[in-house]
């Protein structure tokens, strides 16, 4: 298990409700074990841009730094795309500011993250979470540290359309492992959701490398995607995460100019992730259903 | 909507922002990290690369359309631009289609038979013949056009399926060529054929029109500066050594040619001047390439005012109140290598400089790091230069295309260079014989910088 602080910012749209979602995409790498409270920062200079909400999270994870890292891309495409409402935020930045004490530099991953010593809208949350940090952020000058504040809430309740959009991230992250070659084996654990998937090792890979044996019980992932572009409407009964069906099966369908097309598990499975909302609009080649097959 | 990608999808969504306008994208696969993606306010993927699959899918299109809450659709140029059956879906569906209406898209869109609609309205046209169902059909036309002649796809547009036929021999080639561009390129086959005017310049009037019966025109362009498919480079406003008298002559026959078919929104009449005379060769019903030279004398918004339009606004001005100042050109920055017989070229740009300064406009959707994808047009950038005088636009265009860095894919930045020091350019004495004759030699640059 490895230790990794990520930064979560957001400057668009409802920033309070993407860094709920940030955090909950995010919880599926592994599990959060600290978490910083939400810091409204002031744009500098130009008083027309719009604020900036951050925050740090500590993530336990098994993920190597380079699997995290393309990972909490893949977090911040989906979120920085999401249609929450009609006119959705886009903007979402995921930065891996450390990964345990390890120090890389290289061109696309550099560990400790280059700036974070400078900016008061990283330091003053980390060191909420990790009192080493006091230091550095007590260096800062004061302006800066009085442009970052503490958001009040009300309260830390979920949103409805965590699961959903976790489960889809996971659909993507979980593709771009196998795609990358650079990860042998991926579990996401969660209540609700338990995905583990392996790809044959290329090489070693530090500790995990000489475990070259692949467990042959496990599942292949298909993942079924929209064809079409229409609102989504989930199947009766509507398909749950862990349905099992040993023959086809219609999960939903997509009603496009008052034409439905039916969605289909595409043959016998385990329905282990449903990545669309009942109602939700989706766009051509948009993840709906994550579907083991075999054991 | 915006129902395009590239740098017009960017055109469109800045004249919204700057109404008040929320957007909404639409992409393909291969366009996921497209600038038009990020800037819209909202975006929707409607299918895979291929342009038949995504721009073109118009179920998906208007799907998008009603999901998001769309009023208007604005196609740009190119894919539905000009697809009446697709500007009657806008409209059986409550969504406005930004341009005009479906029936004098349908009509215009014909060549043939906008021809004839433009001839009724008194406008000289090219003599032409009507659709050719076979190659014998053409051959006749031929013979009683008399060779040359020029063979043109009826549902043409941007030089595809056209061929040039010196005489009966190459005949039966060219008909099938020209037939099975066009066919692939507009599904629609059908070509007919036109007299060959030798050494013709290619000037366009762009007329604007509401729906309450106003219509102006706001001048001409000068766009003979073509590569050898009849596909434009270099445009001018206006356009030079063009009389007065001649260039009054085509405004008048532009408006009446319009106003004739009942035309609204933004549109391009194209003529074939040569010496004093000039034929109507074809009607564009959207808003062109090379609008920006316009917009640069007129200082106009023009995709603001098709939008305008379309929300039922009337033009609120007159000729008379329509001025242009000074001189604008335009050079087309396209993805692909003019000493490889101008073949497309597909990579990423690795390094970007985009020229600034003085009378200089750049609309583009590159950035560093950008990849040109091979399904669609190559057209990368438009590097736009006004000056009070031709000779200060010309000199503002030679500076800003040498401050021009594109790294990564080969570009025709050399080649306008090349075309903005010919004596023949500098003079304004070229036609649309120009690059074949003065640039290229055997089918490639002469010479290369």
């Amino acid at each position: 298990m490895h230790r990794a602080y990520v930064g979560i910012g957001s400057n668009l749209g409802d920033r309070v409700l993407n860094l709920d979602r940030a955090l909950a995409a995010i919880a599926a790498f592994g599990r959060i074990l600290r978490r910083s409270s939400f810091y409204q920062t002031a744009p500098w200079g130009n008083p027309a841009q719009p604020w900036f909400l951050n925050a740090v999270v500590l993530l336990q994870t098994r993920l190597e730094p380079r699997a995290l890292l393309a990972s909490l891309r893949v977090v911040e495409e989906e979120l920085g795309r999401v249609r929450s409402s009609r006119w959705g935020p886009r903007a979402m930045d995921l930065d891996l500011l450390l990964y345990d004490d390890r120090e890389i530099d290289e061109p696309d991953l550099q560990v400790p993250h280059p700036h974070m010593h400078e900016r008061a809208f990283v330091l003053v949350p980390l060191a909420e979470i990790d009192d080493r940090f006091e230091t550095l952020r007590d260096a800062l000058p004061a302006a800066e540290l009085a442009g970052v504040v503490p958001l009040e809430r009300e309260s830390f309740t979920p949103m409805p359309e965590e699961r959903a959009l976790s489960a889809s991230a996971h659909v993507r992250a979980l593709a771009q492992f196998l795609a990358a070659g650079e990860v042998m084996r991926v579990r996401v654990q969660r209540a609700d959701l338990d995905i583990e998937v392996a790809a044959q090792p290329h090489r070693s890979h530090e500790r995990s490398g000489d475990r070259t044996s692949a467990d042959s019980s496990l599942a292949r992932i298909d993942t079924i995607k929209a064809d079409l572009v229409g609102v989504f409407h989930a199947g009766r009964p509507a398909p749950l995460e862990g349905d099992v069906f040993d023959a086809d099966r219609e999960l939903g369908y997509i009603e496009a100019l008052g034409i439905r097309t039916s969605i289909h598990s595409m043959g016998a499975g385990r329905l282990v992730s449903v990545a669309v909302r009942d109602g939700a609009a989706v766009e051509y080649g948009q993840p709906l259903f994550l579907v083991a097959r075999g054991k | 909507m915006i129902a395009n990608r590239g740098e017009i999808a960017l055109r469109i969504n800045r004249a919204c922002q700057e109404l008040g306008v929320l957007t909404v994208a639409i992409y393909s696969e291969a366009d996921r990290d497209s600038l038009h993606v990020r800037q819209a306010d909202e975006a929707f993927c409607v299918g895979p690369g291929p342009a038949g699959r995504s721009y073109l899918n118009i179920p998906n299109i208007i799907s998008t359309a009603l999901i998001t809450g769309c009023e208007a659709i604005h196609p740009g140029y190119g894919f539905l631009a000009e697809n009446a059956r697709f500007a009657e879906i806008c409209n059986d569906h409550g969504l406005t289609f930004i341009g005009p209406k479906p029936s004098v898209i349908a009509l215009m869109g014909d060549k043939a038979t906008a021809k004839r609609v433009v001839g009724e309205a008194g406008v000289a046209t090219t003599p032409g013949s009507d659709v050719l169902a076979s190659v014998e059909e053409a051959q006749e036309a031929a013979v009683s056009l008399g060779y040359p002649v020029l063979l043109k796809a009826t549902a043409g547009g941007g030089g595809r399926g056209m061929r040039v036929v010196h005489d009966a021999s190459e005949m039966s080639r060219a008909y099938a060529g020209a037939t099975a561009e066009a066919e692939a390129s507009f599904k629609d086959g059908r070509v007919y054929a036109e007299r060959l005017i030798r050494g013709p310049r290619h000037i366009e009037v762009q007329v604007l029109g509401d729906e309450f019966g106003n219509l102006v025109h706001l001048g001409e362009r000068d766009c003979s500066v073509q590569k050898p498919a009849h596909q434009k480079l270099v445009e001018e406003t206006p356009a030079p050594t063009l009389s007065t008298r001649s260039r009054n002559a085509l405004h008048e026959m532009a408006l009446r040619a319009a106003r004739y078919v009942g035309y609204t929104n933004a549109g391009t009449l194209e003529f074939l001047a040569t010496g004093d005379d000039a034929y109507f060769m074809e009607m564009n019903t959207r808003i062109q390439v090379e609008h920006p030279v316009t917009e640069m004398v007129y200082n106009i918004d023009l995709v603001k005012e098709q939008i305008r339009i379309a929300s039922g606004e009337p033009l609120g001005y007159t000729q008379r109140d329509l001025v242009a100042r000074g001189h604008a050109i335009e050079c087309r920055i396209n993805a692909e290598d003019p000493r490889n017989n101008f073949s497309p070229a597909a990579g990423t740009v690795s390094n970007l400089v985009f020229p600034g300064g003085p009378g200089i406009r750049v609309d583009t959707h590159l950035y560093a790091g950008a990849s040109i994808s091979p399904f669609y047009d190559s057209m990368i950038a438009k590097i736009v230069a006004f000056g009070d005088t031709r000779d200060i636009a010309i000199a503002r265009m030679e500076r800003a295309l040498r401050e021009t860095l594109i790294e990564g894919v080969n570009t025709t930045i050399a080649l306008c260079l090349e075309i903005l020091a010919t004596p023949a350019f500098r003079q304004g004495r070229y036609d649309i014989e120009f690059i074949p004759s003065q640039i290229l030699s055997n089918g490639e640059v002469r010479t290369s910088r």
